[in-house]
């Protein structure tokens, strides 16, 4: 690793990232393509079925679908460096036009949700710790194994039934009622089941991580010598143990950014929630495909630049760690 | 008893007796039992099933539970008590087969990535990455796409070759902490190929670090088919799942139909929490000493 210049030790990293989401772009926009379907059918809607030969013709000549796929790709990239990621097919406008719009939603979503389970984590990690095999401890452990096994979106209709249909305290979909799009207290009404969802589906696990870290701590001999020299419990547990898990735990917790995100993906299917992921999910199935390739770039690209995040902290902790180590993570993949 | 040691104050004591652990203690036996009713229940199913799972009785249709359907029926008038049993069976196979598709990538990429050289160790693991910064969820739509309609075999295909990396990860590690191993080198010398390498060599040595991985790669698996399932890009209705059961469970919202949602998750919870215990088991036990804190 080369520490000795900064430059080159960054320059990689950024060209690295670079050549990472053009290989992305490349694959998705080859994958996209393979998957049958009529991209005519999400720009023209049912009208399609009336036209004749020549008009399909026409149409496909006029989208740019008949080249081969490799001149479509290169057309693709030329005009996407300008910054034209070409039109949606369904909405018939820039898709960053279409994005812009979603994009904040899902930042507030994923955003606040991810700071969230950051927080709690940390404080239910320590509870946890600091009450180790006593009944606290064990009845959080047990709650958490029980509600990580739920599906995401079977929590969703659970907490949908009770506090939706039921209680009717809470509205069931969307982001915001129809002409309320200003009024802030009504989105915060529609953001707390999703936001409970995201947050509480996740949180265990990196509780139960961040428990784990510090009881292999707390067994470290500094722990004995300085509860020998009179410290007592919290102070050794603040101020030494958590200071030496927060770096191991940001690394972490860069890495969780593509689950958290693709579990964020599903809770605003069920929630009809107008943010990125149900514009991807439209995108893919209605081979909406400039929307899509937009979509996917982005959403690699925030998840290449954590991991490249996580690896840099980790170098930085742990000098040994050579530069190409990839993470290692045990995360159970899930769909999302 | 020495009269010898009583005199200077020594209590005979009784030599302890070997406790011999049992072979059920300590292992999550009510998980386990859990599991193999349900296993058993879903694979036997064709003998005790009051109904036919397939059976429309649209008489009865939105019926809640009672003496006749046990857990009701649902939306078409099919028999939930029946359809739990049969179409557990579907889950649990998409669960068992997509994970030993994604075991066999694992094992197979991850050796491959621990042996080659570093050059093309980095790219693999690079292109891995890759592989991992597309949306799961978008993969899994455009790969089921490509292979046509879903059915049991083309969705537990999709769901598991997206959902190797971890275990491969794993692999990769262990294998390159063991490649230059003695026996590995011996071997090698002796002419094994790649293949015998792996399999008499390197599988035996990481195979117990991966078992957790694969467990939860189950459960993974099951619920990714039903999320799949839920969101209407997984099994089509008439294919019984627990996923696809629960497909209805948005419409049968409205109409109050509790027990259509209810049930199959219970269900779908419970063996996913069974597999969780048994998994978490099996992972190796780490050495508790005594907190110094």
């Amino acid at each position: 690793m080369n520490r000795k210049n900064p430059y080159v030790y960054y320059g990689k990293k950024i060209l690295i990232f670079l050549l990472s989401v053009l290989l992305l772009s490349v694959v998705i926009f080859y994958v996209a393509r393979l998957a049958p379907g009529d991209p005519l059918v999400s720009y023209y809607g049912d009208r399609v079925e009336k036209m004749s030969m020549a008009e399909r013709e026409w149409a496909e000549e006029n989208l740019g679908l008949n080249d081969p796929i490799h001149v479509q790709y290169l057309r693709w990239l030329q005009n996407a460096l300008k910054g034209n990621f070409g039109i949606s097919f369904k909405y018939k406008t820039d898709v960053l036009e279409v994005i812009g719009g979603r994009l904040v939603n899902t930042l507030i979503l994923g955003g606040i949700g991810f700071v969230l389970i950051f927080v709690l984590a940390l404080g239910l990690g320590i509870l946890c710790a600091w009450h180790e095999e006593k009944w606290l401890d064990k009845l959080i452990c047990k709650v958490g194994t029980i509600i990580s096994c739920i599906p995401e979106f079977w929590l969703s209709l659970i907490l949908i039934l009770i506090f939706a249909i039921y209680l009717r305290w809470l509205p069931s979909s969307s982001a915001y009622s129809i002409g309320k799009a200003k009024d802030i207290s009504d989105r915060i009404l529609h953001l707390i089941l999703p936001m409970t969802i995201v947050v509480g589906s996740h949180l265990w696990y990196y509780a139960y991580m961040i428990r784990n870290k510090l009881l292999e701590e707390v067994r470290a001999e500094y722990v004995l010598l300085a509860k020998s020299k009179g410290l007592d419990k919290k102070s050794i547990l603040f101020r030494h143990c958590l200071r030496n898990i927060i770096p191991s735990y940001l690394s972490i917790m860069a890495i969780s950014v593509p689950h958290i995100l693709g579990g964020t993906y599903i809770i605003e299917t069920v929630f009809s929630y107008p943010g990125i992921g149900t514009l991807s999910y439209e995108s893919a199935r209605y081979q909406d495909y400039n929307l899509l390739m937009l979509l996917c770039i982005l959403s690699g690209a925030v998840v290449i630049l954590c991991n490249i995040i996580a690896q840099t902290i980790n170098e930085h902790i742990d000098p040994r760690m050579r530069e190409n180590e990839s993470i290692e993570t045990t995360e159970v993949t899930e769909i999302g | 008893m020495d009269d010898r040691f009583v005199q200077v104050g020594i209590r005979s004591v009784a030599a302890p007796t070997e406790k011999k652990a049992k072979w059920y203690e300590g292992k999550p036996l009510v998980s386990m039992a859990v599991l193999a009713v349900i296993l058993l229940g879903c694979l036997f199913c064709g003998f005790f099933l009051p109904k036919d799972p397939a059976y429309m009785d649209l008489y009865h249709a939105n019926t809640a539970p009672n003496a006749e359907f046990w857990f009701g029926t649902d939306a078409m008038g099919r028999d939930i008590f029946s359809m739990i049993w049969y179409g557990g069976r579907i889950s649990l196979f998409i669960g068992f087969f997509a994970t030993m598709i994604s075991t066999a990538i694992a094992i197979l990429f991850g050796a491959i990535s621990g042996l080659a050289p570093k050059w093309l160790d980095d790219l693999l693991m690079r292109l891995t990455e890759i592989f991992l910064s597309i949306p799961n969820l978008l993969l899994v739509i455009l790969l089921q796409a490509i292979l046509g309609k879903a059915n049991v075999l083309s969705i537990s295909f999709v769901i598991g070759i997206t959902g190797w990396t971890s275990i491969a990860k794993v692999v990769r590690t262990e294998v390159r902490q063991i490649r230059n191993s003695e026996y590995v080198i011996a071997a090698r010398c002796m002419g094994a190929g790649f293949f015998r390498i792996l399999w008499k060599h390197l599988t035996p040595n990481f195979i117990s670090s991966i078992m957790f991985m694969v467990i939860m790669n189950i459960r993974g698996a099951i619920v990714s088919e039903s999320t799949l399932s839920f969101l209407g890009i997984g099994l089509p209705l008439e294919i019984i799942s627990w996923g696809s059961m629960l497909s209805l469970s948005e419409k049968s919202m409205l109409s109050g139909a509790w027990w259509m949602i209810l049930i199959p998750g219970v269900f779908l919870i419970v063996t996913l929490l069974c597999i969780t215990n048994i998994g978490n088991h099996l992972r190796k036990n780490v050495n508790r000493r005594q907190s110094n804190l």
